[in-house]
């Protein structure tokens, strides 16, 4: 079942490509995302991977050419980075609209200015009005686990969205740990090859469609073309939270692996009045931090955001419910934002709002700009969360974890 | 010619010389093809075609088609032809990057570029391909920095296998060009020049008129350059003055005597520098 190998975040993602049989892969090398660009090329080169790997110009283009290539009918892998994908943002909305199933690995790196080599959330979550799927990893071994996943909920006929997947650069990109890599045999029995039924690019196949589609000919009809095609892009993603979760238990019956119910997992959650909210590899910060927390006798949890797109509404309400206070790792800046708070603060209370007993909501600002988030950071989260939630009053909205102290 | 590949009742301007060159292309390419292309003026009448195509926007010139390409290449159909149509505005100035590395790459495709020297489809502004002295919305006094970018050379320089000019007022020799490049591999490149009554403010009934004054000018000379080597494909027993190539076109009715004269002398050199290099690799 599988070999173990010792693997950094990148080059898990590279394996999770290979796997996955992408078929071309158009890459624009970016730090940190740079060794899954360079591992890609070289097993090309020798042949070990059967794929066109373009060394194209840029990362605008490299998106567009993955459009070309998966309307052409190819699996298609990308990955950058930071001011890469803001490069590409055209492109990235472009290809969600004509519904092609592309996977990006998104290496995560702040987005300047400020700037930094390192991480925070703000390339990724960025994408969250483009119709992207998002799926924050939190290890090495879930971004090659969730790679496969990505292709499968991506190119299923009920979603034909594109799927980004994400890990941070050099916590998660450049750090090494033992990862199970299942078999081709096993990972080609849950991934089937692509075909997209609705998009493709074959003469023989081409169908002349003198009248705009999806929408009855008629002024008002031609004029709304697009809010139903939007439409059809908000139930996509409804209909892969429930793929999801289904992909998340196939996923466990075949390699014996599971993330929460693949949308949101809890841990030591059940009886909490504090919760930590988190994506990425501060959930594991968190774990620890819990776990120290928990032999003290506090009742204190996690909840791990694993998909931010589609966001988990009903799961994340059902988790939090019975919290009084929820305190949110925000990597990520929205200046001007509501409270002077982040994006997923803004997310997660729109998703709690219809509760009738709200628990608090206390964001901290924390690991932004590359920042590296420590244990003592998320223990300083965990504590005031549990106060406000044992104290009925947060002591503020907003907190800024990490300031420079003036001398 | 071949069945027609585009239907006909297309909506682009009266006279358009884009429609023409497209019809060219379509019916000489056939229905074995992809096509690639987007925010051209062009992709208006995109609805029309009976081949599958797909399109980006302006600034994506020719990554559709490196991606068709490659998908076909793995997926081991080769035998699809793909082309890749994109105007001067994408392909001189907001593209470049995109058109100069699938060049350097040797991407497989035909690139066509419908020249109408400037950004028609938002409204005749200039670029890099409007010729010194014309008016456009963004150069209402006339274009006064800066000669026609010469983009055909500039691909050739790349390196590669097939590089040619074309006009829609010379459809034989056009058509040569389009039957060459289908049996080459790589990268080939056709620049058309495409008369644009709209942007070019001339009459809509004179389009291959004009096409055919520019040739015999001098403003816009046919050549190719095959595996390196240039070949003017026709040569004007005598050029006319540039003058009856102007004086049709309103984009040009703010040019003095002395304007004239130095588009002439301007043209005067090209041409002379076109017949130093007949027959000469450039590389």
């Amino acid at each position: 079942m599988g070999t173990w190998k010792v693997l950094d975040g990148n080059h898990a993602a590279a394996w999770g490509a290979r796997l996955a049989r992408a078929q071309v892969l158009p890459i624009y090398p970016i730090t940190p995302q740079t060794e899954v660009a360079t591992t890609l090329a070289e097993w090309v080169e020798s042949g070990e991977m059967k794929a066109e790997y373009v060394t194209c110009e840029g990362e605008h283009s490299a998106m567009g050419i993955a459009g070309g290539a998966s309307a052409a009918g190819a699996r298609v892998f990308t990955t950058s980075a930071s001011q890469g994908i803001v490069f590409m943002e055209e492109h990235i909305w472009i290809v969600a609209g004509q519904r092609l199933p592309i996977v990006m690995g998104i290496v995560n790196r702040a987005i300047a200015n400020p700037g930094s080599l390192r991480s925070d959330h703000n390339d990724s979550l960025l994408q969250r009005d483009a119709g992207w799927l998002q799926f924050y990893c939190e290890d090495a071994q879930e971004v090659l686990d969730t790679c496969f996943q990505m292709y499968r909920i991506a190119e299923d006929k009920s979603v034909y969205l594109p799927a980004i997947f994400t890990w941070e650069g050099y916590v998660v990109g450049h750090t090494a740990m033992p990862v199970n890599v299942p078999d081709q045999e096993e990972v080609d029995a849950f991934l089937p090859p692509y075909k997209h039924e609705r998009v493709f690019l074959e003469p023989e196949r081409f169908v002349f469609e003198p009248v705009l589609r999806s929408v009855e000919e008629s002024e008002e009809g031609a004029l709304l073309m697009g809010t139903e095609a939007v439409f059809a892009m908000y139930q996509a993603q409804e209909n892969a939270k429930k793929l999801a979760k289904e992909v998340n238990a196939e996923y466990g019956k075949r390699f014996g692996r599971t993330y929460g119910n693949g949308l949101i997992e809890t841990y030591r959650a059940e009886d909490a009045e504090a919760l930590i909210l988190a994506m990425g590899s501060t959930v594991g910060t968190a774990r620890v931090v819990v776990d120290k927390m928990r032999a003290e006798g506090k009742r204190i949890g996690v909840v791990k955001l694993r998909a931010f797109r589609p966001f988990p509404t009903e799961d994340l309400r059902d988790a939090c419910m019975n919290a009084r206070a929820i305190g949110i790792v925000e990597r990520n800046r929205s200046p001007g934002a509501p409270y002077g708070g982040g994006i997923v603060a803004t997310e997660v209370a729109r998703a709690l709002y219809p509760l009738k007993d709200r628990p608090q909501l206390i964001d901290f600002f924390v690991g932004l700009i590359g920042a590296d988030i420590y244990t003592r950071d998320v223990e300083k989260i965990a504590n005031k969360t549990l106060a406000a939630a044992q104290t009925g009053k947060a002591e503020k909205d907003v907190e800024w974890v990490q300031r420079v102290e003036k001398k | 010619m071949a069945e027609e590949v585009r239907l006909p009742g297309h909506g682009l301007c009266p006279g358009c010389g884009g429609a023409i060159a497209e019809r060219i292309i379509f019916n000489t390419v056939g229905k074995n093809v992809i096509l690639f292309g987007g925010g051209v003026c062009a992709s208006g009448g995109t609805r029309l075609l009976q081949v599958p195509n797909y399109g980006l926007h302006l600034s994506g010139i020719g990554l559709g088609a490196v991606g068709i390409t490659r998908a076909l290449k793995v997926r081991g159909r080769t035998d699809i032809k793909v082309i890749s149509m994109a105007g001067d505005g994408a392909a001189s100035d907001i593209g470049l990057a995109k058109l100069s590395g699938a060049a350097e790459r040797n991407e497989n495709f035909i690139q066509f570029v419908m020249d109408n020297e400037a950004y028609m489809n938002t409204g005749i502004q200039r670029s890099s391909q409007t010729p010194w002295g014309a008016w456009t919305t963004t150069t209402p006094m006339g274009k006064k920095v800066g000669q026609k970018k010469n983009l055909p050379m500039i691909v050739a320089l790349h390196g590669v296998p097939y590089v040619a000019t074309a006009s829609i007022a010379y459809p034989a020799d056009f058509v040569a060009k389009i039957k060459k490049a289908l049996d080459i591999e790589g990268y080939r490149y056709i620049h058309v020049f495409c008369p644009c009554p709209t942007g070019w403010r001339h009459d809509t009934s004179k389009s291959v008129e004009i096409a055919r004054l520019a040739v015999l000018s001098g403003m816009f000379n046919l050549y190719e350059v095959e595996g390196g080597k240039v070949r003017i494909t026709f040569k004007p027993k005598e050029h006319v003055p540039v003058g009856d190539y102007t004086k049709l076109q309103g984009r040009f009715g703010q040019l003095k005597p002395e304007d004239i004269a130095a588009m002439q002398s301007y043209v005067d050199v090209q041409w002379k520098n076109m017949l130093e290099i007949d027959g000469k690799y450039v590389y």
